[in-house]
């Protein structure tokens, strides 16, 4: 430890970043709950207890929201499975890795609004993925990805699957190379098979990354999914492909209803907070176990 | 830390060649497919780009019969790529820069000195890495033009720089502890000051936890969609993310012209991957790890 | 309702223009409109450094973006901070800035003259008072194929005027094998544009249409949801084209310019590229007529228009400078750099050469028009009812009937969310009631 002549001088090193954390993160989490109490036109307006809440927990808009991001969590098995699977196949037997890795990698450079512009394309109605479709007489798949209320909020979910694996692959290979070579090694000579190593040997050895990518995806599914929505249906066809950030998005700007959004903001940090003690408390609970 | 420097091991080797089984005909399969998903839309983007609205009516996913460049002059000229794209490198550079300096100045101290409510502050910084920026932009906004920072470089840049400290703090705090004390010792009993000593040696030993900050948080601004649409609203500030959606939006009744668009706002990062392909991986990988 | 005969009456009565500010006090201005009409920016450069050479002083403009026109100056002028000059959407989008005190009243600071026939509508008045001048027209429309009409039998120099005849045009042209009506829905905005056009039809009076989005009125009533049923009934024939859920709303109506649709709503600044790519083969007709309203059948035009805010410390010369703004030099300038009409009356259209547009201007700006009852739309009807029902109903997942309900339902959720607001869209609707 550095000690000081003055017991002041930390503090000194630490004010800036205190007063920018504070400033961008403590001043709108505290303003949000205020806010939500409000019923706020341009900067303020009069207290109307909790009838934001009310309004908002009634409106049907703001159920679909919710449901859409509830689905979007079924990415995160997805992704994760084919991100352990893909960085598995790449980190055990395939000459020129680096090459695939390469590749691989390349979506996940792509930006957001690119990408689903692309993909956009891609899957319109009389777009090239159905045209192929169609022509090789797979009629069934040539869905109304865009149009079909039934089918959109699924078209995002394949546009942030195909980009986020980009990075899953990358990040579940680094850990593989940092595995210890000499168990992957010695239960090869035993003869164990490759389903085998796979489960018993290599995905113990990843849980903790596992676990670690499966909690980024959740919050990322639930709370980082703006541009993708933003880009590709702007929340339709009608509500169902509607997210919270899209909800708050648009209460703030289109509707001019701040004192809405900052109640929802409010609740989505407090659903923030429950869900990651909830993640944490779990994570914690199969470690110890673990160790017993 | 595992570092940039630092070499991964070899993967291991084939099996031998009559070992092949199915597996090995599955994991070709699988290799396959995945290669082909991945790279299918910038294929689709790249040729569609050079094609005639007439041709791309026919014609979607083949290639060019010639090569039309014209969507290109449209696209570079009719349009602001360049300036989008240095407005999103100014706020990236100037926020990841911000955002460094005051958190190797807090990561230093919180790391290497003895204070009351360290603990309390690094753990409440860390837990601000999970709070996603949509929950704080109502009352940001409203502040922001109340001071009247919307659209203006400076606003927008402590914006981004407050969003990537609290992982800044992170990796630094964690990588200046692994940083050895006798180094550290040996210049304060040189004589230097607290800030010498953070500025003249560790700072010095820290380029890998440096390069991870440069990459991770320079995306994390660059691909910023929100903050974008909401703090910056004159047109001469717009970033490249937004950009893309006013372009989309002009141009989406013609989609070759859009995929040259696309393709000149994916260049930057493109090429910058190609180049500086390790750092991009083992930078993300290793602040993902780390975080 | 406006006529020509008094419009064009009110255009010879009207006072010699004084002269433009003297003072050469520096201005600021916040507008919109570059994204819609490629163009107007360099207008406004051109206009601006005219009226500085004028004498007028500096005006400081910023372009603004589509989703923060409004949010951005009402926060600004909440804080004191609005720009003298404001870009204003017509009806509720800038109606609420007037109701929460950020637009002055024209009148008395714009002359009566140029309020009068700057082509502002009617949507732009409260209880009395004017708040926007108007700038450029946005006549609705929809656009047919000749070539395609002509294929099918039809006569392409008569469409259809009333719904019957419209059906039997879309027979027509199915049959000849192309689909009949439609566009693209992905982004919403034809959904605007026919609940606009079709629910006109079943009005009196615009204040109808505000009654009924504040709940005054029902939209179960069979009447008032019949513009959602006619478009079931379209959807329902088989008309519209297969991929409209997928397509937002330009590439839609190119499908007419290509010759892969027979009809599509559209938009007058459309027309010169349109017909000019058509060589010439483009038609354009109003909303074939289903309802009894009294607005039914009269052309819908829709304007783009300049407010002054109420924080500006220089009213007069904003006054000033949008007055210059409709001086015949200037209007003359508008068409010179962006190929598009303004507004104001007393626009010279002698230097129109495409027919077409003749006809916009002629019987849409020039004859007995209706104002586009969308523009009064609450933002969350916008978002939560119109968006949803146009997009459900056109991809069959929705009945007209059940989009009655649903709007109904929208209705009442607003006015949970905005009490406040209720009273003055009540007041409007008495405005609007004749």
């Amino acid at each position: 430890m550095i000690r000081t002549r003055n017991a002041f001088v930390p503090y000194l090193f630490v004010a800036p970043c205190v007063a920018l954390l504070a400033f961008i993160f403590g001043y709108p989490l505290v303003k949000i709950f205020e806010f939500s109490f409000r019923q706020i036109r341009g900067f303020t307006g009069p207290f109307v207890g909790l009838r934001n809440y009310q309004l908002i927990l009634n409106q049907p808009t703001f159920h679909d929201a919710i449901t859409n991001n509830a689905k979007l969590l079924l990415a995160v098995p997805i992704i994760i499975v084919i991100s352990v699977l893909i960085a598995i196949v790449l980190f055990e037997r395939v000459r020129g890795w680096r090459v695939y890795r390469t590749i691989l990698f390349v979506p996940y450079i792509l930006s957001v609004p690119i990408v689903a512009v692309v993909l956009k394309n891609i899957f319109q109605f009389n777009g090239p993925f159905n045209e192929t479709v169609r022509a090789l007489g797979m009629e069934f798949l040539a869905l109304d990805w865009l149009g079909d209320p039934n089918v959109a909020i699924w078209t995002i979910m394949i546009v942030v699957i195909w980009r986020e694996v980009g990075f899953g692959i990358v990040l579940m290979l680094s850990r593989l190379l940092g595995l210890n070579a000499e168990t992957l090694e010695a239960a090869q000579l035993d003869g164990a098979n490759w389903r085998q190593r796979v489960l018993y040997v290599i995905v113990p050895q990843m849980r903790g990354i596992i676990e670690f990518y499966a909690v980024v995806n959740i919050i990322g599914m639930v709370a980082a999914v703006f541009a993708y929505v933003f880009m590709v249906t702007k929340g339709g066809p009608g509500t169902s492909t509607q997210v919270m950030e899209l909800y708050i998005f648009n209460m703030l700007t289109r509707n001019a209803l701040p004192g809405i959004a900052s109640a929802v903001s409010v609740m989505l940090f407090i659903a923030f907070v429950i869900m990651i003690l909830i993640l944490f408390f779990l994570l914690r609970r199969s470690r110890s176990r673990e160790l017993a | 830390m595992t570092g940039l420097a630092a070499q991964p091991q070899a993967p291991l080797a084939l099996p031998e060649p009559g070992k092949r089984d199915w597996s090995t005909k599955f994991t070709h399969a699988i290799l396959l497919i995945a290669v082909f998903t991945a790279l299918f839309p910038s294929y689709f983007m790249f040729t569609t780009s050079f094609k005639t609205n007439e041709e791309y009516r026919y014609n979607k996913i083949g290639l060019p019969q010639q090569l039309m460049l014209e969507q290109y002059g449209e696209a570079i000229f009719q349009n602001e790529f360049l300036r989008w794209m240095l407005n999103s490198a100014t706020y990236a550079l100037g926020s990841v820069a911000l955002s460094t300096v005051v958190a190797s100045l807090a990561a230093f101290a919180i790391a290497r000195m003895q204070f009351r409510g360290k603990n309390v502050l690094l753990a409440l910084s860390t837990s601000l890495m999970v709070i996603p920026p949509v929950v704080l932009v109502v009352p940001l906004f409203l502040f922001f033009v109340q001071l009247d920072l919307i659209s203006t470089y400076h606003g927008t840049i402590l914006i981004y720089a407050g969003l990537v400290t609290p992982f800044s703090i992170y990796l630094l705090v964690s990588f200046f502890r692994t940083l050895p004390t006798e180094i550290l010792e040996a210049a304060l009993i040189d004589g230097a000051s607290p800030f010498g000593v953070l500025w003249r040696v560790v700072i010095p030993l820290s380029a890998p936890a440096l390069v991870t900050l440069l990459i991770v948080n320079t995306l994390y601004v660059w691909n910023d969609l929100l903050i974008a649409l909401l703090f910056l609203q004159d047109d001469n500030m717009r970033t490249l993310m937004v950009g893309i959606s006013v372009f989309q939006g002009r141009y989406n009744h013609q989609v070759p012209l859009t995929m040259a668009g696309m393709v000149m706002a994916s260049l930057p990062m493109l090429i910058l991957y190609i180049i500086f392909q390790r750092f991009f991986i083992s930078g993300l990988a290793s602040g993902a790890l780390k975080g | 309702m406006k006529s020509a005969t008094a419009l064009s009456l009110g255009a010879t009565l009207s006072p010699v223009m004084k002269p433009f500010a003297q003072s050469g006090v520096d201005l600021s201005m916040w507008y919109w409109g570059e994204q819609e009409l490629p163009g107007l920016q360099a207008y406004v450069d051109q206009a601006v450094a005219a009226w500085s050479d004028a004498g007028g002083g500096t005006v400081d403009v910023l372009l603004q973006d589509t989703d923060v026109v409004i949010p951005q100056f009402q926060t600004a002028a909440a804080a004191n901070n609005a720009p003298d000059v404001q870009f204003l959407w017509n009806g509720i989008y800038h109606m609420e800035s007037v109701w929460f005190g950020y637009l002055s009243p024209l009148n008395g600071l714009v002359s009566d003259a140029v309020l009068a026939e700057s082509g502002a509508t009617d949507l732009s008045h409260f209880e009395g008072n004017q708040y926007r001048v108007g700038w450029y027209p946005l006549q609705m429309v929809i656009f047919y194929n000749k070539v395609l009409f002509d294929n099918a039998g039809l006569d392409a120099d008569a469409p259809p005027a009333t719904w019957d005849a419209l059906l039997g045009a879309c027979d027509a042209l199915v049959s000849s094998g192309v689909p009949a009506f439609g566009g693209g829905i992905q982004d919403g905005f034809w959904g605007e544009w026919y609940f606009g056009q079709a629910l006109a039809q079943s009005l009196d009076t615009p204040g109808e249409a505000i009654q009924l989005f504040i709940g005054d009125l029902d939209f179960r009533e069979p009447r008032y949801r019949e513009c959602w049923t006619r478009l079931e009934e379209l959807v329902v024939n088989g008309y519209m084209n297969d991929d409209m859920s997928s397509l937002e709303l330009y590439p839609g109506i190119d499908k007419v310019v290509t010759g892969d649709l027979g009809m599509s709503l559209s938009i007058g600044t459309r027309i010169p590229a349109d017909n000019a790519a058509m060589d010439g083969n483009l038609g354009i007709m109003k909303l074939p007529v289903f309802g009894q309203g009294a607005l039914a059948d009269k052309p819908i035009v829709d304007s783009q228009g300049l407010g002054i805010s109420t924080n500006s410390a220089n009213k007069d010369e904003a006054a000033d400078f949008l007055e210059f703004l409709n001086s015949p030099g200037q209007l003359d300038a508008f068409w010179n750099v962006t190929s598009w009409m303004p507004s104001n009356v007393n626009w010279d259209s002698s230097v129109i050469e495409d027919p077409v547009v003749q006809q916009a201007w002629d019987e849409w700006n020039l004859g007995e028009q209706a104002p586009y009852v969308s523009n009064l739309i609450p933002a969350q009807f916008w978002t939560d009812a119109m968006f949803v029902a146009s997009q459900s109903i056109v991809g069959g997942n929705m009945t007209g009937e059940e989009a009655g309900e649903q709007n109904a339902r929208v209705v009442q959720e607003w006015r949970d969310f905005n009490p406040d607001l209720v009273e003055n869209y009540q007041k409007w609707a008495e405005d609007l009631g004749n």
